[in-house]
């Protein structure tokens, strides 16, 4: 049964040998050092959000009158999260954030998935062009058009809006990639027989290509999610200073801010970070599998 | 009728469009003309050619900026793109832990990246209270200059990035592993190779051309970077972190000159897609 688990180079047999042991044990040791580096900072910054200010800055005092920093904090009360949360209105941030995510994933899905059902399927005479172009688009540097587009969202009013953000990631041509390529090896047959049936393109998509999607979909929406809740530079650029702020441009904001105390910002990064982590645990099997397969398919 | 079910399908495919040229298309062509004209705010007033260009190339920070985006790229070359390879073998190797250390690399890669920057910016705080510096300090050792030391700060903001994205790219160099059948090895035993041999001669070779690609992008990612050292340490000490897309927000953001933000940003797309094109070519040379 054991030897089941023998996958790569290292044959059982080889244990054998000493040296091959040896080298196998130091292998061991090393992957049980980076796995404690992955996780080390994460578990650092959640126990340090325990602390007070003093006990964070100075640590603990210790029988002999000099302070200790330690890792684990002197309680594990919630009182010091709950301030920071009430105090920096977290829930009107939490909400804000909600918001943007829920709009953009629904966006994600439905524009990218449209152009790729065009290109992919209906092929319309020049197909080839919109191809070449969101394939182009894919080589060029995206933080190229920030300054522009922030300038046409400004002059079109769309500043303080969700609007924007929303939209902003219909506009994806790695998603359309990723959506092309499932499409693809759709069987014709079937769509065929809906349009027989009298569909049309509109009903063809949203009544058989969007429900039969749904492996892609869900590694379209958990790619949307992420990216919808960690980006800050364009929620910072159209929010920024308005009651629309979400928890990335609030933490963004702590970039300068010198009146903000270390555990309010230790606090906020742990705010940013708790739905993200929840996601993984409750996903963990879809992401780390689905998530890379489409990652080097597209 | 032909045109008619094209118009059909045309229509289908408008929105995304429509989106594609108001969030990506326009304003790339936007970026190159604003580029060349004067601007007051987000009004253009007159064409000046060049001029925008010539003035930034020729501002004291602007070489410093290119060197470092050049040294962030070196450094990310040494400390970033073999460990995901290593890493991704020993996982494969493990007979014990395997889904357990696969989950803890892949962790780093669900923190945000904001987050990511502002946590190890505590991390390497030069304070006592700085996370590595308490690690020292309960081992004896006395407080460190981390990001404040112009010499150190390049490489380990290079670390906190390669922190984020390692795991994740060892999890995709892992699916190639995984995709070569253990009776490869067993005839390489055959003809007489030692494990090492048979990680060089036969696993490594199947992960080249994933590993020219993630280069590729690794090369583009880094050169593009911008909010580690906005966030770590705002370009300094001394301007000595500060990167080319840094330059690019400092002109558009805290300056509110775009025309100039914009000939950088153009200067940087130029060099990029020469890079792609270049690397597109070679790698059509070699499969031939």
């Amino acid at each position: 049964m054991k030897k089941k688990h023998f996958v790569g180079a290292v044959r059982p047999y080889d244990l054998h040998n000493p040296r091959v042991r040896v080298g196998y044990a130091l292998m061991t040791a090393i992957c049980v050092v980076i796995a404690l580096v992955a996780i080390m900072p994460v578990l650092w910054v959640l126990l340090s959000g325990f602390k007070e200010l003093k006990e964070f800055n100075r640590g603990v005092k210790g029988t002999d009158n000099r302070y200790y920093l330690q890792l684990l904090p002197a309680s594990f009360s919630l009182d010091g999260y709950l301030d920071t949360w009430n105090q920096m209105k977290y829930v009107r941030y939490y909400l804000n954030s909600l918001a943007v995510v829920a709009g953009s994933v629904v966006c994600a899905v439905l524009f990218n998935g449209l152009l790729a059902y065009g290109i992919s399927r209906l092929k319309p005479r020049g197909w080839k062009v919109v191809w070449a172009l969101i394939m182009g688009t894919l080589m060029v540097p995206a933080t190229t058009s920030i300054v522009p587009l922030f300038i046409n969202i400004t002059r079109l009013g769309l500043g303080g809006s969700f609007l924007p953000l929303w939209m902003s990631m219909g506009a994806s041509a790695f998603y359309v990639v990723l959506f092309k390529n499932f499409y693809d090896a759709m069987p014709g047959s079937l769509l065929e027989a809906a349009r027989l049936d009298g569909c049309d393109h509109w009903q063809l998509f949203f009544r058989i290509v969007l429900p039969l999607s749904m492996p892609i979909n869900i590694v379209i929406v958990i790619y949307a999610v992420n990216a919808a809740w960690s980006d800050f530079l364009l929620p910072y650029l159209v929010l920024g200073g308005t009651k629309l702020e979400t928890v990335m441009v609030r933490l963004f904001t702590y970039r300068t801010s010198d009146r903000v105390n270390n555990m309010d910002i230790i606090r906020a990064i742990v705010f940013s970070i708790i739905p993200p982590i929840v996601l993984f645990i409750a996903f963990q099997r879809q992401i780390t599998q689905n998530v890379i397969s489409a990652g080097i398919k597209g | 009728m032909r045109w008619q079910r094209d118009l059909a399908s045309w229509a289908v495919m408008l929105p995304g469009l429509v989106l594609f040229a108001f969030f990506i298309w326009q304003p790339l062509l936007e970026a190159i003309r604003l580029s060349l004209y004067e601007a007051n705010g987000t009004r253009v007033v007159r064409f000046v050619g060049l001029d925008n260009y010539r003035f930034v190339l020729t501002q004291p920070d602007f070489w410093p900026a290119v060197g470092n985006t050049f040294l962030y790229l070196l450094w990310s070359l040494i400390i970033g793109f073999l460990l995901p390879i290593v890493m991704a073998i020993f996982i494969h190797e493990s007979t014990r832990g395997k889904s357990l250390y696969r989950t803890a690399v892949y962790l780093p890669n669900i923190v945000p990246s904001l987050a990511t920057v502002f946590l190890w910016r505590y991390i390497f705080k030069s304070d006592a209270y700085g996370g590595m510096n308490m690690l020292l300090g309960m081992l004896g050792v006395a407080p460190q200059n981390w990001l404040n030391d112009a010499g150190r700060v390049i490489p380990l903001i290079v670390v906190t990035m390669t922190w984020k994205g390692a795991g994740a790219t060892s999890l995709l160099y892992l699916a190639g592993l995984q995709g070569i059948s253990p009776e490869l090895y067993e005839a390489a035993v055959i003809d007489g190779a030692n494990v090492r041999q048979r990680i060089f001669h036969v696993a490594l070779p199947q992960l080249y051309n994933l590993a020219r690609t993630l280069l590729i992008l690794q090369v583009i990612a880094v050169f593009q970077i911008l909010y580690e050292p906005l966030v770590m340490t705002n370009g300094g000490p001394n301007n000595a972190s500060v990167s080319l897309m840094q330059l690019v927000f400092r002109y558009a953001f805290e300056k509110f000159d775009y025309s100039r933000a914009s000939a950088i940003s153009v200067l940087i797309s130029i060099v990029l897609i020469t890079l792609t094109l270049v690397y597109n070519k070679v790698n059509r040379e070699q499969d031939m």
